[in-house]
């Protein structure tokens, strides 16, 4: 084990040997890394602080049902039951609304009196609304549309109405933003590796001779391949850091933005940076990209050389 | 110790570097291999290094065929082997300790542990005094005698020098064998390829090859 240890102490401090030999090529490519991190982070700190905004959206859609005027009160009555079993999952709450109670209602609200007693008799057809629980957040919406599609089936159905599309729009929107932002990522996740596979193919080019010495001395693959490792992971590191203290950086005007915007609704949003554990995940990653140009590039490099 | 038995090496149709050699040499040797250029002295000690495979006949080492040796257990084998080139192969960004400190490294030895025995085999060299001195601060004598330094810190079973005199003045030369003698004198077998007849002075076994075949054996 402390050979083990030692090994990759070994590694380690030869990998920060060879930065320091070359501080400047470093810095650059980890200034490129970063830009093509920071990307992807900025997209991922926006929906992250968006997400539980859209969670905290009461949804609570409700549905309006509208029969045809030619369906009799009995058999508008008898539907409830029908609908119980359609909805019974969603512990709706159901109500009735006769055609007479809409109009009164539709009196009441509208001021339109005079107009809606001249047209003699009673234009709206008996209805229900129904207000439907269960739906935790935006994305959960979707699941409306299957109901109000069983709904339309039943007989003397004329119209389904639901209330919720703007909520399905955000949901809708905010999974486009996140399949976006995959892609984002995963084409600037393979910049990254391509950049660090450059530079560790120009590493391996600089230290041919070390390479060629140590394998003649009796150094495995694994001693000559780790050192490239670590500066592969070293160099993601470095650019996830720096891409997130950017993105941080870039929170603050963007948040003198969004105070004046959000006033405007009473509301005090603001763009906060990822939790540590996200902070911790996204360092991970950025390593992890760095780890597999580095071993794409030694792999291919220095079979060459063998 | 290091067995050849019908041995060939043929880089293509037209360039054979060895041609049916056998010999045998046994432990605590001090064996010349003696030659013109092309001669095949190289590719013999590349083949115990496994550096170079046989394409014919096999190259037992310590028991171990080095045709049939795997890609993995080539660095074992090596640590075992001291290996001294006509080109020193020394690391010119780092001074002489660090050179001679490598072998001992890459088999995982502490760093202090390193030290102190790369301390002792330049002090064996001469060359304790210089040992914060880089490559090319020294003369091509005393690099050599770095060399010799790395290839004897592992304690190895084996010395191979493939021409370690040669581009040296007599006066270096004659330090770079003296030091390769001293440790046959400990019990290390020693293989020294020379094209040099100076050198072969007093040897007591030398195997001359010409045109990748074993033309005559000196005892």
């Amino acid at each position: 084990m402390n050979r083990w240890l030692r090994q990759h102490r070994f590694a380690f401090g030869a990998a920060l040997s060879n930065l320091r030999k070359a501080p400047g090529s470093f810095l650059f490519n980890v200034v490129v890394v970063a830009i093509a991190l920071a990307l992807p982070f900025t997209g991922l700190t926006l929906l992250d602080n968006v997400r539980p905004v859209s969670e905290q959206l009461s949804v609570d859609p409700e549905i309006s049902l509208f029969l045809t005027a030619a369906t009799p009160r009995e058999q508008a009555q008898a539907l409830a039951p029908q609908l119980r079993g359609i909805l019974n999952s969603t512990r709706a709450k159901i109500v009735f609304v006769p055609r007479e109670q809409a109009l009164a209602s539709l009196k009441e609200k509208s001021g339109l009196t005079d107009v809606l007693g001249a047209l003699g008799e009673n234009p709206l057809p008996d209805g229900y609304v129904m207000k439907l629980d269960g739906f935790k957040n935006a994305a959960d919406a979707g699941r409306i549309d299957a109901l109000a599609d069983q709904l339309r089936a039943l007989p003397g159905v004329d119209t389904v109405q639901v209330d919720s599309a703007w909520v399905k729009r955000l949901a809708a929107l905010l999974n486009v933003l996140h399949l976006v932002l995959l892609l984002l990522a995963v084409t600037l996740g393979m910049v990254v590796i391509a950049v660090v596979f450059n530079t560790i193919r120009l590493q391996v080019l600089t230290q041919r001779d070390e390479i060629a010495v140590s394998k003649l001395i009796g150094a495995t693959d694994v001693f000559i391949h780790r050192p490239f490792y670590y500066t592969g992971a070293l160099l993601g590191l470095a650019a996830g850091a720096v891409a997130l203290g950017a993105v941080a950086l870039a929170l603050r005007p963007l948040n003198v933005a969004i105070a004046d915007f959000a006033r405007l609704y009473a509301s005090e949003f603001q763009l906060a940076p990822l939790p540590p554990l996200g902070v911790a995940a996204l360092l991970a990653i950025s390593a992890g990209l760095g780890l597999v140009g580095a071993v794409l590039s030694v792999q291919r490099h220095l079979a060459r050389l063998n | 110790m290091i067995a050849f038995q019908n041995v060939s090496k043929q880089y293509s149709a037209h360039a054979t570097a060895l041609r049916d050699v056998s010999l045998d040499i046994a432990k605590g040797e001090l064996v010349y291999l003696a030659g013109p250029s092309g001669a095949g002295k190289s590719t013999l000690l590349k083949m115990i290094a496994a550096i170079e495979r046989p394409t014919a006949g096999s190259v037992l080492v310590n028991g171990q065929d080095i045709g049939k040796l795997r890609r993995e257990g080539v660095p074992f084998l090596r640590r075992n082997l001291g290996l001294i080139f006509q080109q020193q192969k020394l690391l010119n960004d780092r001074h002489i300790l660090a050179n001679t400190m490598m072998p001992l490294l890459v088999t995982g030895a502490s760093k202090s542990e390193a030290e102190q025995r790369a301390r002792a085999a330049l002090d064996k060299v001469g060359l304790l005094d210089r040992a914060k001195a880089l490559p090319l601060e020294l003369s091509g004598g005393e690099q050599q005698r770095v060399s010799i330094a790395r290839a004897i810190v592992n304690r190895p079973q084996i010395i191979l020098a493939d021409e370690p005199t040669a581009n040296l003045d007599r006066a270096s030369a004659d330090k770079v064998l003296d030091a390769l003698r001293a440790f046959h004198r400990a019990g290390v077998t020693c293989l020294i390829s020379t094209h040099d007849e100076q050198v072969l002075d007093g040897a007591a076994r030398v195997i001359h090859l010409n045109q990748g075949e074993l033309v005559k054996e000196a005892a």
